[in-house]
């Protein structure tokens, strides 16, 4: 800590060092969290085999599975302790890897948490390469450009198969989450109305969530960094504590990409409101 | 450390141009047939190989379509007419987890008995109908793709 007439100044923070760590937070509180499931499912696996030869032997192993999820979070984990560009890089190449392994595996490939967490692990390998040439003073405007970008790419594909009557009506979510979906929402909404209302309500829901989607898939990209990052958590936050506990698994690598907005500087240091 | 200047920034071009191909496969979706029958396929495990179907793995589909599924314990052509199925319902998306993934996997098979589906998407007057036996041999449940058809009205 240096001094400045007598008053100890702290250093500057690294901030790309902090945009990584909390991406890689993200990432990793995403794939650990609903380990319980993780836990049971690894076990039904490992008891119940299903033989479909669509699937290269490869991606049927249940030990290409245990090892590519393990991979994925030791390399996080390595990532975000070492400081060192080549350990980064090594360990970026070897998430992204495992990760495209969980995409295509005959377990794990419907799993969107290993979709959003792909996406994430592509922006976090790059932007280690970009902050090794760029340095501890980078620029976050293009790091956190790309990351409103990929966001507002899967709110996109979020929005578009749902432009179908079947969703603008509500049915597919009335029977997904309001028929007998164990989550608070559900269950309040069911104990205070009668069938009837909660079709309607259904439809609402369903049609709310087909605006924000496509509003952000295509708007948010758009948006200054600070206000895109604030209005991506916000959403990503609230698509899991109005549905699903369980999405957060697949929000929370996005939630910590989005982040990356909130540590770009102003333009002009001088302007108070400028956030562009 | 290289000069910003030296250097053009590849990866972020190759990035864009990544999310630029699928957010144009996506905006094909709703006004190309054949884009959104590639996306049932993908979701059912039926597209024409295990290669074009990885292709598609970093397109987000996440609550896609109208996707229903049909299990019964007993070959449907017996049954068709009397017995309604032994479990139906709504998924959210990639139809065919009702047998690859953790849950539907321990549901639908964990008695370790023949099994059929019907796996049914739907999305703006276009729908793909799968029929799959899961039959037990041995230890484990072998596939068969038993057809899939295709409508576009």
């Amino acid at each position: 800590m240096s001094e400045l007439d007598g008053i100890p100044v702290p250093p500057p923070i690294d901030r790309p060092l902090v945009v990584h760590r909390l991406v890689l937070l993200g990432l990793f509180v995403s794939l650990i969290w609903k380990w319980s499931f993780l836990f049971v499912a690894d076990q039904v696996y490992a008891s119940l085999t299903v033989d479909d030869d669509f699937f290269p032997a490869f991606f049927r192993d249940h030990n290409v599975l245990r090892s590519a999820f393990l991979l994925t979070l030791i390399a996080i984990c390595v990532s975000f302790f070492f400081t060192k560009y080549a350990v980064r890089w090594i360990s970026g190449v070897v998430m992204l890897s495992a990760l495209t392994i969980l995409c295509l595996h005959q377990s794990s490939y419907n799993d969107a948490t290993f979709t959003t967490a792909w996406w994430t692990s592509l922006w976090s390998l790059w932007f280690v390469s970009y902050v090794h040439v760029h340095g501890r003073e980078a620029d976050l405007r293009r790091p956190a450009f790309l990351s409103r970008v990929i966001i507002s790419m899967i709110l996109l594909g979020g929005a578009v198969g749902k432009w179908t009557g079947e969703y603008w009506s509500g049915e597919v979510l009335y029977q997904i989450y309001f028929v007998e979906r164990d989550f608070w929402v559900f269950n309040w909404l069911r104990d205070h109305f009668p069938a009837e209302t909660l079709r309607e309500i259904a439809m609402w829901y369903s049609r709310n969530v087909i605006v924000v989607e496509t509003v952000c898939g295509f708007g948010l990209w758009l948006l200054p960094p600070r206000w895109a990052a604030t209005v991506a958590i916000v959403v990503l936050t609230s698509i899991a504590v109005f549905s699903n506990w369980l999405l957060f698994s697949v929000l929370m690598s996005l939630i910590g990409l989005a982040s990356a907005g909130l540590f770009v500087r102003d333009r002009n240091p001088n302007a108070k409101h400028s956030n562009d | 450390m290289v000069s910003p200047t030296q250097k053009t920034d590849l990866g972020f071009i190759a990035i864009m141009i990544l999310v630029g191909v699928v957010v144009v496969w996506l905006l094909l979706t709703p006004l190309v047939p054949s884009v959104s029958l590639a996306t049932m396929r993908r979701f059912h495990l039926g597209s024409e190989s295990f290669t074009k179907w990885a292709m598609q793995f970093p397109i987000p589909a996440m609550y896609n379509f109208a996707n229903q599924y049909e299990m019964r314990s007993l070959p449907p052509d017996l049954v068709d007419s009397i017995l309604d199925p032994d479990k139906d319902g709504y998924l959210n998306h990639f139809s065919a987890r009702v047998v690859t993934f953790a849950d539907g996997r321990y549901h639908n098979l964990r008695e370790g008995k023949d099994r059929w589906f019907v796996l049914r998407s739907d999305y703006r007057g276009r729908s793909l109908e799968s029929h799959w036996h899961l039959k037990r041999v041995g230890e484990k449940h072998v596939v068969h793709r038993l057809d899939a058809q295709e409508s576009v009205r």
